[in-house]
């Protein structure tokens, strides 16, 4: 147990050292919610009616509404960057450290993700914070109860973009994965506009939505940071858990690490 | 009478149809230095993968320090590895990449560089351990790798192609480096290279060829065998292929 110990220690250590020596990522990664919250949705408030729609008890400004939506966008392109950091990986050779070490690899590649999954939280509550002094309502408990959620949430995206990163065998690819994952993921979900409207349009695109495990995620956070729960939302976030986990152990099962040189 | 520390029995290994490693088969007695000699794309990383656990064995058997390479938490847990492509964090200082080994090792921070000390100084390390990867040229960045992978004192050390790159001196630093360690009795080395001035006559020896093991002894007693006049041209009688082309 002490050597497991240590070897997530040392994981979640190294993911954090990268994180305070690449400032640039987290203000990026911070830059483009923000621009969201300040631009597009000042742009869509007038456009966009809402209704009352659980977890909010009143009429909310457009503002609020996507608070959630962007929090999700941070873990979203977080977890597709420490993708890209592991295709880096593979390709300097620094990935096959971790994989010929003595200890499971499951246990190893799931550190992985959680470490990713710290350094996305702390990137997910500066932005609550930024959006609190922006005029957004906010309980501290709500975020304080949101952090769990958004650090199991985020281990989702990422055990994704681990699997995703298996698959692709050349930086190159990554572009591509922008433009089939990372904005479908985002645009097909309840992150910008609520299920009910999407429904009113296009009965096949809301269909989508409802497989779209980034729609869960949204609503999960969204549900907590207003102190409410929806158990329905919970099981099928953790349904997605066990898939995407999966999807990332099989991944970089050994036969799959190396391909013929 | 010597132990084995590393013994492959009938290793075969196939890319989708293509048949890279036809039943190799040879073992490492501890404290001795044994060269794998071959050509660009004889399978010697192939070699190199399925001890690691890179790749799974096909058929054929993998014993490391008297364990099956598939109960790899005890086979794999005793050995360093070098790998042909650098492995270290440009980023992070020497210490915190050989902390971060360390922690895959199971050690913690303080147990890591407590375990290096001596190679650290032996490899003048110690002065450069804050100092950024990225700032440390070729050679000394070789020596952490190899620092490095002797981190938790391990029983056999895997290099591929360690020296590749490298200017002369530091080629031979390194290997120096390493026999006296071997000598010493400290540890057993599987050295896998193309590179023919790096064997010595009384290295144990393999030579593979297209994934085949053709001839295993001392580099001597093989030289000896086939009545030839130095490593090179025996390989080029046993492989009938020219080295240099």
């Amino acid at each position: 147990m002490r050597n497991y110990f240590y070897c997530a220690k040392g994981i979640i250590y190294k993911e954090l050292l990268r994180f305070l020596k690449e400032k640039s990522r987290f203000f990026s990664a911070l830059v483009r919610p923000l621009l969201w919250l300040f631009i597009f949705s000042a742009g869509f408030t007038s456009a966009l009616g809402l209704a009352i729609i659980p977890p909010y008890e009143s009429y909310i400004t457009y503002e609020t509404y996507i608070v959630p939506g962007l929090v999700g966008m941070i873990l979203l392109f977080n977890g597709m960057q420490s993708s890209l950091t592991m295709i880096i990986d593979k390709e300097m050779g620094s990935m096959k450290i971790l994989l010929t070490s003595y200890i499971n690899r499951n246990f190893l590649l799931f550190c992985k993700m959680f470490a990713t999954a710290i350094v996305s939280t702390i990137q997910a509550i500066t932005f609550l914070i930024v959006a609190y002094f922006y005029g957004i309502e906010l309980s501290i408990t709500g975020v304080l109860l949101t952090i769990p959620i958004i650090l199991f949430t985020s281990i989702i995206l990422n055990a994704f973009a681990l699997f995703i990163s298996s698959v692709i065998k050349q930086l190159e690819n990554f572009a591509a994965i922008m433009n089939f994952v990372i904005f479908p993921m985002f645009f097909l979900s309840s992150a910008l506009y609520p299920l009910w409207k999407i429904k009113d349009s296009s009965l096949f695109l809301y269909t989508v939505c409802s497989f779209n495990p980034f729609t869960y995620i949204v609503e999960s956070i969204r549900f907590t940071l207003y102190l409410k729960y929806d158990l329905s939302t919970f099981y099928i976030i953790f349904f997605y858990f066990i898939v995407a986990l999966s999807l990332a152990f099989m991944g970089y099962k050994s036969k799959k690490v190396l391909k013929k040189s | 009478m010597k132990i084995t520390i590393l013994e492959l029995e009938n290793v075969s290994h196939s890319y989708d149809k293509e048949m890279v490693l036809k039943k190799v088969s040879f073992s490492i007695e501890e404290a001795s230095f044994f060269v794998l000699l071959g050509l660009n794309g004889a399978g010697k990383s192939t070699i190199f993968s399925l001890l690691t656990r890179l790749l799974n064995l096909q058929s054929g058997s993998i014993k490391i320090n008297g364990y099956m390479i598939q109960n790899y938490s005890k086979a794999l847990k005793d050995i360093g590895i070098v790998f042909q492509e650098p492995t270290l964090d440009l980023d992070l200082t020497v210490r915190q990449n050989l902390y971060y080994y360390g922690a895959l090792k199971g050690l913690s921070f303080k147990e890591t560089i407590a375990s290096i000390k001596d190679e650290l100084t032996n490899l003048d390390l110690d002065e450069k351990l804050d100092t950024k990867v990225q700032k440390l040229n070729g050679g000394h960045r070789r020596r952490v790798e190899i620092v490095r992978s002797l981190i938790n004192k391990p029983k056999l050390l895997l290099l591929d192609e360690a020296t590749v790159g490298l200017d002369l001196k530091s080629r031979f630093d390194i290997l120096d480096y390493l026999r006296r360690k071997v000598q010493k009795g400290e540890i057993s080395v599987l050295w896998i290279t193309h590179l023919f001035d790096e064997v010595q006559e009384s290295d144990s020896l393999a030579i593979i060829h297209k994934g085949e093991i053709l001839a295993t002894g001392t580099a001597e007693s093989i030289i000896a065998e086939y009545k030839q006049a130095d490593l090179t041209q025996t390989f080029r009688y046993v492989t009938r292929e020219n080295p240099d082309a």
